[in-house]
């Protein structure tokens, strides 16, 4: 259910009535829960097993969490494995729960089904864990778990496939006979081995739940039901953005005032979002898809403007996305963080990730980088600390080489910049117009190997646009001035123009201008770029 | 990774409450409650009269004879122009599909003008037929667009051709794409052969109840080769390799305000064109037909629909039953077209539907099963004309 087609319309104008219906009862939270799993239970039902799995287990894992000590403690093994001594009960009987489990998951892979074998060793294995994590109260075993748990998940149903190919690649380069099984064996029941839509996003988010937890960032979360809505918010669960417990739990302790404003702010951001996605974004897609598709057959020309339109068709896919869903979660009442700030107009490749996809930034920020040591032990370990940071944020994108060589590009981009801005003649005496022009076709540049099918491509793209031939690139128009218009009207919007941007005519004259170009103009459906991550 | 930058605070907005340290959004395209009224205001206003103001400015010219061009049979919001400009009050509209519209012949070879001749009256008939039409998209048709049919004498052509099988009747439960599809029931009704998904349903719903996106759907049919404009700017010219004509086009300069007319002359059409020739001058023989029973047939439930609409709505109908190609049904096939035919007769005989139905013309005066040739189309005006159930209708 995409959020510019007539089902979710339909969708929204049932769950936004009852919603509000239900603010003086204590339903609305389950309303809300139930909407989500909805919501995303429309694409595969079977999906929802994942989510729910991921939501019980975190939640569980952090009441166990709370019932460990902050500080180490001498504990007894010997007795607790014999007589069952506990001194919290609840860890007792997670103890057996675990061990039972275990068992019973041991039992099943020596004698269930050929089909579950591999899903019970996980299972028991995860059982495992949590018995020792009751038995030695360990807050780090739990957090452990979640965080392989997670990870694991996201291993499993996104990357299993490229690993297994690579790996059994190098087997047969090293004259090895063993061969690693395709990943959709190891599905139990012989379900489909799809990507579920969205997992990127609800294990970080899980997860992020539970390392701050850990940390004692955020108070554990009691209530289950509010726990399940955080974890499948229907406006942010496929593609963000990314929530953190501290800023979105809160929100759903009691039901929002409902204001007039926040309609009319939901309404405004859905627009734009509308309008980025139908307008631009799926309309680019098509001069993208046709040069990307055969770059062989195309001019320099041709694919450097096809790497421009994807520049843009990402930005207004993913931020028209994320402006459609912070649109609906406001009608709620609900506010969810900004994740774009105009990253075109970035001054340099620190700043472009402060402005793009701000909640996942912000995440491996708080999460990979600063944990690795950030920049708290010289520039050598910055710098590593960074590449590694955005060689995962590569990774986490997707399973292809050409993920990692983008994170690697805008690592290396990011360290360049710092390295840049130590110097005062590049911080005072350079042009904005030049540092936001270099950092733009350094971002496009690392987009080649983002939207490439392959490596291979990718450098085949590369190399014609220094080597082919100047041949017309028969782009639209249209095309062409419709991203000006966007690139101009946020070049002026961060310049001293805003005050007549922000002034209610334009804004009303923008309004149905975006309206009737919509209706005039839109180019069809297409799902969102960042879904497949 | 770095801190935020100060630029991702700088936009916050003015109005935050103490609960939301949430910047609003990057591009602050934010209306008051004030301001959304006045933007709906202006767009319906802008919706309720553009069509209405287009019809003003946009030239439409009906020759006698006219019917709507071939490339424009998806407009709906035309064909409603067309039949609103009938101003003759005894004007008789012939509704049917492209055995009506004349898929072979040309504008002065089909039903209309050979029936306009016979009773010695022009431009009486009006010939209502769309290409690709079938009588689940007829009654769509006519229930979304066909308001000006309103206290009309009409013909209602019946071809039998979509109960000749599962498939043609599109109660066949394998997947196909057919024109139209726009105009039959999306939801109820279940047509099992039709597998859109549920927004281009929903999608269609909402086309078809906005005149305003009818109109857009005109602009796109009449303009822009059926392509919305940014698709229409991107369209190849299909030769290998590709080239794309219409990238530096002003899409703007394409909107003539002049509706376009058909090819004339028309290539594919009339008796100068190779398509123009007997059914069986290909070596075609005769052949089973597999005839729904008309009780499970989608398309006769949906005809029968439509002519108790239009019986409702104070129309004076005269239903035209075939003449199917009888010379090529197989022998044996013979007694279930027969009785598929009888049917329907029956029928609207029960339901006192005033009907003719016409002996099987000459084989040779086919081009297919169910498109008469031009000379075809001449018997058959000069023998409704003496039918006296035809005579008696027409008064």
């Amino acid at each position: 259910m995409l959020f510019y087609t007539w089902p979710f319309l339909i969708f929204l104008l049932i769950v936004l009535p009852v919603f509000f219906a239900l603010q003086r009862t204590r339903w609305w939270l389950a309303w809300l829960a139930i909407a989500s799993y909805f919501f995303y239970g429309w694409w595969n039902p079977y999906y929802l097993l994942l989510v729910a799995y991921s939501t019980v287990l975190d939640f569980c894992l952090v009441v166990l969490m709370d019932h460990c000590p902050r500080q180490r403690q001498r504990v007894d093994v010997l007795a607790r494995l014999t007589r069952l001594r506990f001194d919290e009960p609840v860890l007792r009987n997670a103890f057996l729960v675990a061990t039972l489990a275990t068992l019973g998951s041991l039992t099943l892979t020596l004698a269930g089904p050929h089909t579950v074998r591999p899903a019970m060793v996980a299972l028991g294995f995860i059982c495992l864990l949590m018995a020792l994590g009751a038995l030695f109260r360990s807050r780090r075993t739990w957090l452990f778990i979640s965080v392989a748990n997670n990870l694991a998940l996201l291993l499993f149903f996104k990357y299993a496939r490229f690993v297994s190919e690579n790996l059994n690649a190098l087997l047969s380069w090293v004259h090895l006979s063993l061969k690693l099984p395709d990943p959709s064996t190891l599905m139990p029941f012989g379900l489909n081995y799809v990507l579920p839509v969205g997992i990127s996003f609800f294990t970080f988010q899980s997860l992020s739940y539970t390392i701050d937890f850990y940390r004692g960032n955020v108070d554990r979360e009691r209530n289950f039901l509010r726990f399940a809505t955080f974890v499948c918010f229907f406006p942010q669960l496929m593609a963000g953005p990314i929530q953190r417990a501290k800023h979105l739990l809160p929100q759903l302790r009691q039901f929002p005032p409902f204001q007039l404003g926040n309609i009319t702010d939901g309404l405004s951001l859905f627009l734009v979002g509308l309008f980025k996605k139908l307008a631009v974004a799926n309309y680019l897609a098509f001069y993208v898809e046709r040069v990307y598709d055969n770059p062989a057959a195309c001019g320099a020309p041709a694919l450097m403007l096809a790497t421009f339109a994807f520049a843009w068709q990402i930005y207004c896919d993913f931020s028209g996305y994320t402006d459609m869903a912070r649109g609906v979660a406001r009608l709620m009442g609900f506010h969810l963080i900004l994740n774009f700030n105009h990253p075109y107009l970035a001054t340099g490749l620190g700043d472009f990730w402060t402005r793009w996809h701000i909640s996942l930034s912000t995440w491996f920020r708080d999460y990979v980088y600063i944990p690795l040591g950030g920049n708290r032990r010289g520039p050598f370990n910055t710098y590593r600390n960074l590449l590694i940071t955005f060689l995962i944020s590569g990774f986490w994108h997707g399973a292809a080489w050409t993920f990692v060589i983008w994170g690697a590009l805008h690592g290396a981009g990011v360290m360049l910049t710092r390295v840049l801005e130590r110097s005062a003649i590049y911080r005072e005496r350079v042009p904005r117009l030049f540092k936001q022009s270099w950092v733009f076709l350094y971002v496009c540049f690392a987009w080649i190997f983002f939207r490439a099918e392959s490596l291979g491509d990718a450098r085949l793209i590369v190399r014609r646009i220094f080597t082919a031939a100047w041949r017309d690139p028969q782009i639209p128009l249209l095309m062409l001035a419709l991203v000006a218009g966007v690139w101009l009207y946020q070049f002026l919007y961060e310049s001293r123009v805003r005050g007549f941007l922000r002034h209610g005519f334009v804004r009303v004259g923008l309004a149905v201008v975006i309206v009737l170009y919509l209706c005039l103009c839109s180019s069809g459906g297409g799902v969102f770029i960042y879904f497949q991550f | 990774m770095n801190e935020p930058s100060k630029d991702a605070t700088a936009t916050r907005s003015e109005s935050q409450t103490a609960w939301d340290p949430v910047p609003f959004g990057a591009t602050e395209v934010r209306l008051s409650a004030r301001q959304w009224l006045l933007v709906w205001a202006i767009l319906v206003g802008v919706a309720a009269l553009t069509p209405w103001f287009w019809k003003k400015i946009e030239r439409f010219d009906i020759p006698p004879d006219y019917r709507l061009p071939y490339t424009l049979s998806n407009d709906y919001w035309l064909y409603q122009r067309r039949l609103e400009r009938i101003t003759n009050p005894s004007a008789i509209v012939v509704l049917g599909d492209s055995m009506v519209w004349g898929e072979y012949v040309l504008p002065d070879g089909t039903l209309s003008h050979f029936l306009d001749r016979e009773t010695g009256q022009p431009s009486r008939f009006i010939n209502g037929g769309v290409n690709g039409l079938f009588p689940l998209a007829l009654d769509g048709l006519d229930d979304y667009f066909g308001r000006p049919l309103r206290h009309r004498q009409i013909i209602l052509h019946c071809n039998l051709l979509w109960m000749s099988s599962p498939k043609a009747d599109l109660s066949a439960p394998k997947e196909q794409t057919f024109n139209h599809s726009r105009l039959v029931p999306q939801f109820f009704p279940k047509i099992p052969c039709y597998r859109a998904d549920a927004n281009e349903r929903l999608t269609a719903v909402v086309e078809r109840e906005v005149p305003f996106l009818a109109w857009v759907n005109h602009l796109q049919c009449a303009y822009f080769d059926q392509h919305s404009i940014p698709a229409w700017t991107l369209a190849d010219d299909g030769r290998d390799p590709p080239h794309y004509p219409n990238s530096y086009r002003c899409p703007f300069a394409q909107i003539t305000l002049r509706v376009p007319s058909a090819p004339d002359p028309d290539p594919q059409r009339g008796p100068q064109s190779p398509r123009h020739k007997p059914w069986f001058a290909d070596g075609n023989q005769p052949t089973d037909f597999d005839w729904v029973p008309l009780d499970s047939s989608l398309q006769w439930h949906a005809f029968q629909h439509l002519v108790s609409r239009l019986q409702r709505r104070g129309d004076d109908v005269l239903v035209v039953l075939g003449p199917f190609n009888e010379h090529m049904i197989a022998q044996e096939n013979l007694p279930a077209y027969r009785k598929t035919r009888d049917g329907m007769a029956a029928w609207l005989d029960q339901n006192h539907v005033a009907h003719v139905v016409p002996e099987t013309l000459p084989s040779a005066l086919y081009a297919d099963a169910s498109h008469p040739l031009t000379q075809g189309y001449e018997l058959l005006a000069q023998r409704l004309c003496q039918s006296p159930e035809f005579q008696a209708w027409l008064k």
